[in-house]
């Protein structure tokens, strides 16, 4: 019996089965167009763009790309592989960073600095809170450290072989606060030698930073050193002290800049009245041996009668010139009185002394 | 068909993905990679890169960060002149051998830095212990230890880490704060105050002092410069009398005339100003006002 053959298998609807490969066929090109989409994203998103003050790294696999400086990319955009193939690192290499030392600093909060308020000292620092430094004779200090430093090139260092690089760069510095402070005396902190100080914890900190390989440049170190709080007064007290002394032997220096000019001006007198009265005598002595030279011809012819006239003449100008003349014989009897007034009292009303003469 | 293609493609995708998810790894230029398998451990990679594995359980990877980590321990510590001293340092280390760390810690570094801890501790007693205060702080350059006790406790420290075999590598220590206890700070603030009570004594006497000196200094060289200027003077006087001597030479010719002369100057200027004269009335010329009185020299 010729056996029939199967019919074939229906196409169950035409125009159903139609629709569904229609669909299919649209949501395929939907998918394809979707995941095109995506993968245009997933590469899109590999852009990055470099700062100026920026170095970057690319990680493809953990593996950097490039050697040696090949491997720092410059500003400006790069492109990447997304993650997980590359992943990208950047290196602030000429951007400012600082730290601040406070292991030499009295306890305070933000808040508080922000206020320019401090907490009240107390009789005793605790340790657990409080931070200073202890100086070389053993004194108590407070000092405050601000550095600035900049990742020295290629930086690499500094970001790949240090869990925390910023850490052990602030302990570095805290550590050549304690190094520097240990060997200063306290008034070689706070007032004598400041500038020496801060020296010596930018050199131990430069020793500290190549011992380590920490990998930066120093910029700026700024500190701020206090006595403790606790004993503000007596420090002040110390200061006035000083600016006593100053002010004694500021004193002391005009005294004696007057007393050697008074004595040098003094003495340019002396001499000068020396030299004067010197001339004087010398000219008149001069003139003196004149007159005698011009008389001794007239003396020599008759001595007595030269005697004579002259006497004469003497005793007439000296009589002319006397206020008062008095004649009295030998024998007679004078009361004078010494205690003459001053003349220039005269004028003021008569006393009553009499005018005993 | 199409439908199917694309499934098969979406398949192997995933297959892919998966299977490099499961048997790929990377290692980052921080890290170091540690393999085991079943738990034992295989091989280290310190390279950076991408590499494969079997898929666990049958390996596993441990990744150990290699960069320097800082530690810091805190502890007082009595030096060994009997003081107590706080005493804070900081450790860099990193893990240097990690086939042996990490059997050790289980790749923890929070549990390596707990054994570091102590390793500090021992550092702490056995070193700092030997030295005096003095070593610690001084104005004497001399007696300063203070990088010298750093380096003993790293030697210390490095000495034991290997000693243990901690596979770890102690890098650099440095002491981070120095302190006293709370009771003692009170006792230094005393002695400081009287330290600047002394101070401000001594400078107010020196002050003192130093201007008495300059002021007798000046006295001293005011009179000295007074004294010579006198000498200058009596010099400059005596000068001039030299020079008069040469004069009195002249006199000398008529020794009375000049006698006369001088006593005539004399008298003038000593009678010149508001002068009482009393004269007995026998003083020539006076005596010519005498009855009969005639004078002796012009008669002659």
């Amino acid at each position: 019996m010729p056996v029939e053959p199967p019919p074939p298998p229906e196409v169950p609807d035409d125009s159903s089965s139609q629709a569904l490969s229609d669909a299919l066929k649209s949501s395929f090109a939907i998918v394809k167009v979707l995941m095109i989409g995506l993968v245009l994203v997933f590469l899109g998103s590999g852009f990055f763009s470099v700062g100026p003050q920026e170095k970057a790294v690319i990680l493809r696999f953990g593996r950097p790309v490039g050697e040696g400086d090949k491997m720092l990319l410059g500003p400006g955009p790069h492109w990447a592989f997304p993650y997980p193939i590359d992943e990208v690192v950047k290196i602030p290499v000429s951007q400012m960073q600082s730290v601040r030392s406070t292991v030499g600093w009295y306890a305070t909060t933000p808040a508080m600095e922000a206020a320019g308020t401090e907490p009240p000292p107390e009789a005793s620092l605790n340790p657990a809170r409080e931070g200073y430094l202890l100086t070389g004779d053993a004194n108590i200090i407070h000092v405050r450290g601000d550095l600035s430093y900049r990742i020295k090139e290629p930086g690499l260092q500094y970001v790949f072989k240090f869990a925390n690089a910023s850490n052990l760069v602030q302990n570095a510095f805290n550590s050549a606060m304690v190094f520097a402070a240990s060997r200063y005396d306290v008034d070689g902190v706070l007032t004598r030698d400041f500038a020496g100080f801060r020296e010596l914890i930018h050199q131990r900190l430069t020793q500290l930073i190549d011992q380590q390989q920490l990998g930066i440049v120093i910029d700026q170190i700024d500190l701020v050193a206090i006595p403790p709080r606790q004993l503000k007064e007596r420090f002040l007290a110390v200061g006035e002290a000083q600016a006593r002394r100053g002010k004694l032997i500021n004193e002391a220096r005009n005294y004696e800049s007057q007393a050697i000019n008074n004595a040098r001006a003094e003495g340019t007198r002396r001499k000068a009245a020396a030299e004067a009265d010197s001339r004087l005598l010398v000219a008149s002595v001069a003139a003196e041996a004149e007159r005698f030279t011009q008389l001794l011809p007239q003396y020599r012819n008759n001595p007595e009668l030269f005697m004579w006239r002259y006497q004469t003449e003497t005793f007439q100008r000296v009589m002319t010139n006397a206020q008062e003349k008095w004649l009295m014989r030998p024998g007679q009897s004078l009361r004078l009185e010494l205690d003459r007034e001053p003349p220039k009292l005269k004028t003021l009303p008569q006393r009553a002394a009499e005018p005993g003469h | 068909m199409k439908y199917n293609s694309l499934m098969l493609t979406l398949g192997a995708l995933l297959a892919v993905v998966l299977g490099t998810w499961l048997c790929m790894f990377q290692v980052r230029n921080t890290e170091v990679a540690v393999v085991t398998r079943f738990g034992r451990p295989t091989r280290t990679i310190a390279q950076p890169g991408a590499y494969f594995k079997w898929p666990p359980p049958i390996h596993k990877v441990h990744k150990v960060d290699q960069r320097t980590h800082n530690f810091e321990s805190f502890e007082q510590v009595l030096t060994s002149d009997g003081y107590n001293l706080l005493l804070s340092v900081y450790v860099g280390w990193n893990i240097n051998d990690p086939k042996m760390f990490f059997p050790r810690f289980g790749g923890s570094e929070s549990k390596a830095q707990g054994s570091l801890e102590g390793l500090v501790r021992n550092a702490y007693s056995g070193v700092v212990g030997r030295h005096p205060f003095s070593h610690f702080v001084s104005t004497e350059q001399k007696e300063l230890k203070f990088a010298e006790i750093e380096n003993e406790m790293l030697q210390r420290i490095q000495a034991d880490a290997q000693a243990n075999n901690y596979g770890i590598e102690i890098k650099f220590l440095g002491i981070k704060k120095l302190g006293l206890p709370e009771s003692v700070t009170k006792l230094v603030f005393e002695r400081m105050q009287s330290e600047r009570q002394v101070l401000v004594s001594r400078i107010q006497s020196e002050g003192e002092s130093d201007a008495a000196t300059i002021r007798s200094a000046a006295d001293l060289e005011s009179a000295k410069l007074l004294a010579d200027a006198e000498g200058e003077a009596t010099r400059i006087r005596a000068m001039g009398d030299l020079e008069t001597a040469k004069s009195f030479k002249v006199f000398e010719q008529e020794p009375a005339l000049a006698s006369f002369l001088l006593q005539r100057d004399g008298l003038e200027s000593f009678l010149k100003d508001r002068t009482t004269l009393v004269l007995d009335p026998d003083t020539p010329p006076l005596n010519l006002l005498k009855p009969g009185a005639t004078t002796p020299k012009s008669g002659k």
